[in-house]
């Protein structure tokens, strides 16, 4: 008699076959197929990039933007990690070059925060832990280096190279972020 | 209430964090229309030749800076008076683009917004140029925004796959 352990993980199984048949479907040009995995995943693709990006607009492009270049990226997808955790790093990846070319520039030059984030919605979510809401309303390199370690569990050490930054800048922006966290959950 | 306290509650708050979020609006009519594009691409020889409007723009444009920094141009005293060139040149390479793409649909649907806002800043740094006319880092930030604004309409109408 199968344990309840055993029934989950044979479930787990049957579903990364299928997984990795849809995989290879997509792999030899299924377009359909390809719709059928955008639907299975575009939920955890778009809260990565809205995580990032704080902006919904811009996440949706920056979604699209990521299945536009996963059609030609999966062929780099070999199996060795759980599909999910690959997306998720190509999903990263996609995101924070995306951001980059588009306001990249203004925030190298002119040190800009997303200051007035920051404090417009301080009085409404006061009584309520919505990690999501208090997460968007981050200053953007605490929120990116916050969603990346914390969210997505990177090393700040890969943070760091993402994010073209130091590995020491990585942490105290994730300092600074949970300070933030901290302040508007009440506890300081 | 305590470090820890909070360190809990966060830990509590991240592990409750929802797996997925669904977007707005339907993304799969526009990544299917990229697609399509992509498959058509190879077919279509005007679509190859756009990404070399932007190639041309920035070379011609480097080669500018380059060259009006190395020369003494009569007539070209500071800063400003370069702006004002490279502005010229800039314009004329936008509309030349812009012509090539028109009748093209965008992927994004807010790419004229963020062209308005790179004319803002090239605005901006030419009035400090006016104020600051000796300053080469100024026209440095001009050419970088020119720049911006010539990827941002050939991204925005030749999909990024092409530079992958």
């Amino acid at each position: 008699m199968q344990t309840q352990g055993q029934l989950i993980e044979a479930k787990q199984q049957f579903a990364e076959r299928g997984l990795h048949s849809l995989v290879d479907a997509v792999k030899q040009g299924d377009r359909q197929a390809y719709q059928t995995l955008y639907q299975q995943y575009l939920g955890q693709v778009y809260a990565l990039c809205y995580r990032l990006t704080a902006d919904r607009a811009l996440a949706e492009d920056v979604t699209q933007e990521v299945f536009i270049q996963l059609w030609r990226k999966l062929d780099n997808y070999r199996g060795d990690s759980k599909f999910s955790t690959w997306l998720h790093s190509v999903t990263s990846n996609v995101c924070v070059s995306y951001m980059r070319k588009q306001r990249g520039w203004w925030h190298r030059m002119f040190n800009l925060e997303d200051s007035a984030a920051m404090y417009e919605s301080a009085e409404a979510s006061a009584a309520e832990v919505d990690l999501d809401s208090y997460v968007r309303r981050l200053p953007q390199r605490a929120r990116m280096v916050f969603v990346l370690h914390a969210i997505e569990g990177y090393r700040h050490e890969e943070i760091a190279q993402m994010l073209d930054m130091a590995v020491g800048s990585s942490k105290a922006q994730f300092h600074r972020a949970k300070q933030l966290l901290s302040e508007w959950m009440g506890y300081e | 209430m305590s470090n820890k306290e909070f360190e809990q509650q966060l830990q509590n708050a991240l592990a409750s964090l929802p797996n997925e979020i669904q977007p707005g609006r339907d993304l799969w009519p526009g990544i299917e229309h990229a697609l399509n594009s992509q498959a058509a691409a190879p077919a279509v020889t005007s679509s190859k030749a756009k990404p070399y409007w932007g190639m041309a723009a920035a070379v011609a444009t480097v080669g500018l800076l380059g060259w009006l920094g190395l020369t003494q141009l009569p007539g070209i005293s500071d800063s400003a008076q370069l702006a004002q060139v490279l502005s010229q040149q800039h314009q004329q390479q936008k509309q030349a683009l812009l012509a090539s793409f028109s009748g093209q649909p965008a992927l994004t649907d807010n790419w004229q917004q963020q062209v308005d806002e790179l004319d803002a800043a090239a605005l901006a740094i030419k009035q400090a140029l006016k104020e600051d006319p000796n300053n080469p880092a100024l026209l440095k930030m001009l050419q970088q925004v020119y720049q911006q604004q010539i990827d941002l309409i050939e991204r925005v109408h030749a999909p990024a796959w092409q530079k992958i």
